[in-house]
């Protein structure tokens, strides 16, 4: 019906979902609208846009690592740092990105903020989460839903923000955690034999 | 005549082809709208959708692009 509505409106390209959530068994994000949009003003300039992303892709990769220093299981561990890992390489895909928009040279690294990428409270998520992270599945499905929150929450953030220009950084942003999930994919099915997730 | 496009087809697309289409489109380059209401949304939505419930779908139009793609459900 709404697909409909659309088409009659001069909408050029109109996709009806068949089947909606009910057929989907692939990536699912979750909360309200408004979930952690307050990390935002709205406002944010390409940069300061940036240093939010990169303070959360921090705090993330940092809580990999804190859960990786209590794993006794050495793959468990591994996979860990392995995940630490890429929020690193994501940050420096950042800090180059930081450098192409401004003169002055990056000062990022130093602003951890409490929360994580996809906007969860640190030590919160952590007390809750930790017991869960102790084998490898427990930990690829923690991943895969941090990042699917992640890939949502930057595109709210895109729709939030006024400015064109920052709109574009999360577009980018929210391209490199599709990345980020098809990677994990490919992890999580080398490890059980789950289907394609997005 | 009207009456012709009210009922004419949308094209559907089912979970594997939403899939496909996700990965080879850019994020900002297409619209994926959830129509459902905010209890449903909150549960369970495709990441990126923007929640506009049925009943408010008209007023808002002005604020949808009708040159990109549209993913509705």
């Amino acid at each position: 019906m709404a697909a409909q509505l659309l088409n009659g409106q001069g909408f050029k390209e109109v996709y009806n979902f068949k089947g909606g959530m009910n057929s989907w068994h692939g990536l699912t994000a979750t909360g309200p609208v408004e979930l952690s949009l307050d990390l935002i003003r709205g406002e944010e300039t390409p940069t300061e846009m940036i240093e939010i992303a990169f303070g959360l892709e921090g705090a993330l990769q940092k809580f990999y690592l804190t859960v990786g220093e209590t794993v006794t299981d050495q793959s468990t561990a591994d996979l860990l740092k392995k995940l630490a890992a890429i929020e690193e390489k994501h940050q420096q895909m950042l800090l180059k990105e930081y450098d192409q928009l401004t003169e002055t040279p990056a000062h990022l690294a130093n602003q951890l903020p409490e929360i994580l990428e996809g906007g969860f409270r640190f030590s919160e998520f952590l007390s809750q989460n930790r017991s869960v992270m102790q084998t490898i599945s427990g930990v690829l499905d923690l991943a895969l839903m941090l990042e699917t929150q992640a890939l949502d929450l930057y595109l709210r953030f895109a729709l939030k923000t006024k400015e064109v220009s920052t709109k574009s950084v999360l577009y980018t942003l929210a391209d490199q955690e599709k990345a980020h999930l098809a990677s994990l994919g490919e992890l999580a099915e080398t490890q059980t034999s789950s289907s394609p997730l997005l | 005549m009207f009456w012709k496009r009210l009922f004419a087809t949308v094209p559907s697309l089912e979970a594997d082809e939403i899939r496909d289409f996700f990965a080879r489109h850019r994020e900002g380059t297409y619209d994926l709208i959830d129509v459902r209401q905010p209890g449903e949304y909150e549960k369970g939505h495709l990441p990126g959708a923007r929640l506009i419930p049925l009943p408010e779908l008209a007023n808002v139009l002005d604020q949808l692009d009708r040159d990109k793609p549209i993913i509705v459900y």
